[in-house]
């Protein structure tokens, strides 16, 4: 369990636009063990998705410059060419879609979709694919899978869909799941049962997932780690426990007050985050939480905080004014 | 099932408009199609053949219930049956047709394909100015160009004016008086075909099913032929459906120059001839059958897409 | 060069464009896009001198000290381009320069005659349609979409065909009727998109009239597609007058058009291919330019595609 699956560096993704260039990413290091939940945690906008795609090396391939490194494996993703990366797609690392309303081909029989992986990647013949792709159908819990093998994506409901597309990309046992905010396109009811699958399909198929989503409700039970990112940078990391009941960063404590727990009384009235998230076209030399930081000081506005460790092991915030820490208050 | 409900009242008002086309002249039916110089005898033939002495109902159900039996009547010019005649010209327009689609897809789908790859790529630059250029020629002006190259400057046998050549005679003889027809349909199809897919080649490429095909490792000619070109397709089909009316029309231009015996010649002639009888069937044939053919690219779409069927 | 707006950002789509787009629908709220509308560019501007050029010399050919276009010189028969003749003479001995300027003012005529009766009748009943909605907009669409399906072409050649002795006027009545169902669906479908928006409701709840909403609201807004709309049908009338013309069922001999100049000169095709080349060069060019503006307005003003 020693040996890192995914090991993250110093990764920048930035976008030419018709603006100027466009940080989306900007030094982000984490790295991931093996069979290991990770949550990537951000409002809409921070950067978390197309981390998510730039670490798998799904990015676009022009108009966009990525530097650092990310070896899945040990395979080094940033640099590979577009052939060589379709070698550990799949097999090394697969991705849930976020909506499965556009992620599925419509014109395509959804049991195509799952099998064509199959034959192309793994040179299953027809008929083993069928089967192979029958019993992924089966995995994910979808209903009499031999019949809807054949079913067209319009023919399901949303989580069904959302089903088929973990079934698609199970189908070449990758090791890393990447798992982008696949809930957001779905019911509430439907949401935890989703969730409730990837885990325990995680523990069966010994795989490594990151979870991305900008619901820290999500990630709580779900993970071993947490990465809180804002503006496409980390400004928390560490273990999940440390960064709910410890954080010292005040964005993600902005974070946590604004997402609704069950135990809040009913009309308990949600905090939001004042303000909105920067213009990345036009990024200030300081925090960039600190427009919206009600403990910001000059030193925020003007000189960027690095990511400096905290108390427990593993975990780091990037905060000039972190909040005190709790420890030894709150005896956990 | 509403669709054919649709088609059978379409057909039926077009039964209509063509039935009525003489009607609509100002003027004795008898004299126009006879013209004035007509003996009585002869209009008394005509006044009996369509049954101009009924109330106009049961004309139109007289002539409408011989037109379902195949029998369009007898033109006056030629004494000869026009069912007989369009059936025997009928198949060159079909013949001319087919061949300038399957050139215009086997140059438009490929080509469409590499463009959306590069957008604003030389390739496409290239063919998006060149397709635009193209549309604005219109298919008598190419004939005519093609004519003055290919049959009178280089002199390639069979190509010019007059000088059809029957499949049954000689099928190559035939191939080449038809391949100037055909190209020059085949032009004005591939440009209209090659912009339509290529604009939704390039929005379906932006879909998100494209970039989930991507993450499974498939290459990228996969990725176009099974992922992008299917959901793009169904414009070009209903493109291709629409383009019908218009191709027999320039169909009927060109055979106009070449004096290729199809129904557009003949159509011109029977309209120099003032043959209203043979004008009328076949402006019945060609309009049904147009409307025919789009029902059934219809019915192709709903398949290839099986989104639509569920709307 | 007519899709520009949809693949503005799109460099290489397949690998390309999903992430940066799904990446700005992402980003939407933080980073404010740069208003840019599409420069009309110096082509765009030739392309309108040039039709203006041609309509002038239409309006204004019997003042220009141009040839007559129908003495026959038969001392001239043929002649080749030059100084006297500058596009040389048909089989007849007429100046082709002087046929070719008077045979634009049969194509103009019938492209603009033919639009005004296709959006006299087609703009007011879409918008009527598509505003009201219900019961009328059922009616009058069904009946549309069943012209629509007779073949358009088909109709026009027969009617003309039947409808003797043929003249300009009648040609533009035929043709413009029918483009009326073409006009209907596409303006129907722009007010449809604007007429949902929220301003006209707005309006409607403040107690505007019917006749005030459709006049100052909806006009403005769908003008510019009609306006482009306006100049691909003129093209598209000119060219099937044109073909009509080259079939023998446009205006009669001598009365030069564009097309029936064509037609003419089919028969001396290989003794004097200029007889054809200049009326067709200045008729291809007519289209050109009329197609180039329309489909520059469209994307200028950000329209999406009309199909005619």
């Amino acid at each position: 369990m020693s040996e890192k699956l995914l090991i993250v560096k110093d990764l920048s993704t930035t976008f030419a636009t018709a603006g100027g260039p466009l940080p989306a990413v900007d030094g982000v290091s984490f790295d991931l063990e093996q069979n290991e939940t990770l949550g990537i945690v951000g409002e809409s906008g921070s950067g978390k998705t197309v981390l998510s795609r730039t670490i798998m090396g799904l990015q676009p391939r022009t108009n966009v410059t990525v530097t650092g490194s990310a070896t899945i494996n040990g395979f080094e993703v940033v640099g590979a060419s577009e052939k060589a990366k379709r070698e550990i797609w799949g097999t090394e690392v697969a991705m849930v879609f976020q909506d499965p309303m556009t992620s599925l081909n419509p014109v395509m029989r959804i049991g195509k979709q799952i099998d064509e992986a199959l034959r192309v990647r793994l040179g299953m013949d027809r008929a083993a694919a069928k089967a192979r792709a029958i019993e992924l159908l089966e995995l994910v819990g979808i209903p009499s899978p031999v019949e809807r093998y054949n079913a067209f994506p319009g023919q399901l409901s949303g989580g069904m869909r959302q089903r088929v597309v973990i079934a698609t990309a199970l189908a070449c046992s990758p090791k890393l799941l990447m798992a982008d905010e696949p809930t957001t396109g779905l019911d509430v009811t439907i949401q935890a049962q989703i969730l409730n699958l990837l885990d325990e399909l995680k523990e069966r198929l010994k795989m490594s997932v990151i979870l991305v989503t900008h619901d820290l409700g999500v990630v709580a039970t779900r993970t071993s780690r947490i990465v809180v990112m804002y503006a496409g940078r980390i400004v928390e990391t560490g273990n999940t426990r440390d960064v709910f009941y410890h954080h010292r960063m005040p964005y993600t404590r902005a974070l946590l007050e604004s997402s609704p727990k069950v135990s809040n009384l009913s009309h308990t009235r949600l905090t939001t985050i004042p303000g909105r998230p920067p213009n990345l076209l036009n990024l200030s030399d300081g925090c960039s939480f600190a427009p919206r930081c009600s403990y910001a000081t000059d030193q925020c506005h003007l000189v960027r905080p690095p990511l400096q460790a905290a108390d427990e092991p593993g975990h780091a915030f990037a905060c000039w004014n972190p909040l005190p820490t709790t420890r030894g208050a709150s005896s956990s | 099932m509403r669709r054919l409900v649709m088609l059978i009242g379409i057909v039926f008002v077009i039964s209509i408009g063509s039935f009525y086309l003489i009607h609509l002249l100002p003027g004795d039916p008898a004299v126009v199609i006879l013209g004035t110089g007509a003996s009585p005898a002869a209009k008394a033939i005509l006044f009996h053949q369509l049954g101009l002495d009924k109330p106009v109902y049961l004309q139109y159900f007289a002539w409408i219930s011989n037109v379902a039996r195949g029998n369009m009547g007898t033109s006056f010019i030629s004494q000869s049956s026009v069912a007989a005649t369009i059936r025997a010209a009928l198949p060159i327009d079909l013949e001319i047709i087919v061949l300038s689609q399957i050139l215009a897809f086997a140059a438009a789908i490929p080509a469409a394909m590499r463009s959306a790859r590069k957008p604003d790529g030389a390739l496409d630059r290239l063919l998006g100015a060149s397709s635009f250029t193209l549309l604005s020629v219109p298919p008598f002006i190419i004939i005519v160009l093609l004519v003055l190259l290919i049959s009178i400057k280089l002199g390639i046998p069979h190509t010019g004016p007059s000088s059809y050549v029957t499949l049954a005679s000689d099928p190559i003889g035939n191939l080449e008086s038809l391949s100037l027809p055909a190209f020059t349909l085949a032009i004005g199809s591939f440009v209209v075909y090659y912009r339509v897919l290529r604009s939704d080649l390039i929005a379906t490429l932006q879909e998100e099913f494209i970039t989930m095909a991507r993450s499974k490792g498939l290459s990228q000619r996969r990725i176009m032929w099974r992922h992008a070109f299917r959901p793009s397709s169904v414009a070009l089909l209903g493109t291709a459906s629409v383009n019908i009316g218009g191709l027999l029309a320039s169909g009927f231009v060109v055979q106009y120059l070449l004096a290729i015996p199809g129904l557009g010649y003949t159509l011109i002639t029977a309209i120099n001839m003032s043959d209203y009888l043979l004008v009328q069937g076949i402006v019945l044939t060609v309009s049904v059958g147009v409307v025919v053919i789009n029902f059934i690219f219809d019915f192709i779409i709903n398949i290839v897409d099986p989104r639509i069927s569920r709307e | 060069m007519s899709d520009n707006r949809k693949d503005e950002f799109a460099t290489d789509p397949l690998v390309g464009d999903m992430a940066q787009g799904m990446f700005l629908a992402e980003e939407a709220t933080l980073v404010e896009k740069p208003e840019k509308t599409e420069p009309l560019g110096i082509l765009f501007w030739v392309c309108v001198g040039w039709i203006a050029v041609n309509v002038l010399a239409a309006v204004l050919a019997n003042v220009l000290p141009l040839k007559n276009p129908y003495f026959e010189d038969f001392n001239n028969i043929n002649v080749g381009p030059g100084l006297h003749h500058l596009f040389g003479t048909d089989d007849l001995g007429r100046d082709i320069f002087s046929r070719v300027v008077f045979g634009s003012r049969v194509s103009i005529a019938v492209g603009v005659g033919a639009m005004i009766i296709g959006f006299g009748i087609g703009a007011p009943l879409g918008m009527l349609a598509a505003y009201r909605r219900g019961r009328f907009d059922t009616f009058i669409t069904t009946i549309m979409y069943v012209l629509l399906a007779f073949p358009a072409i088909i109709a026009t050649i027969a009617v003309l065909s039947f409808w003797t002795p043929r003249s300009l006027v009648k040609i533009i009545i035929v043709i413009g009727l029918a483009s009326v169902p073409l006009v209907y669906r596409v303006i129907r479908t722009a007010t449809l998109s604007v007429a949902t928006k929220d301003y006209i409701i707005a309006a409607k709840v403040q107690g505007a009239t019917d006749g005030r909403i459709l006049v100052k609201e909806l006009l403005p807004n769908i003008a510019p597609i009609g306006v482009s709309f306006l100049l691909i049908g003129i093209a598209t009338v000119i060219t099937l007058e044109g073909a009509l013309a080259f079939l023998g069922l446009s205006v009669n001999p001598p009365t030069p058009s564009w097309g029936n100049m064509i037609n003419e000169a089919r028969t001396v095709l290989a003794e004097n291919p200029y007889l054809v080349i200049f009326p067709s060069v200045a008729l291809c060019l007519f289209l050109l330019c009329l197609n180039f503006i329309g489909d520059r307005l469209r994307t200028h003003f950000d329209v999406t595609e009309v199909k005619l």
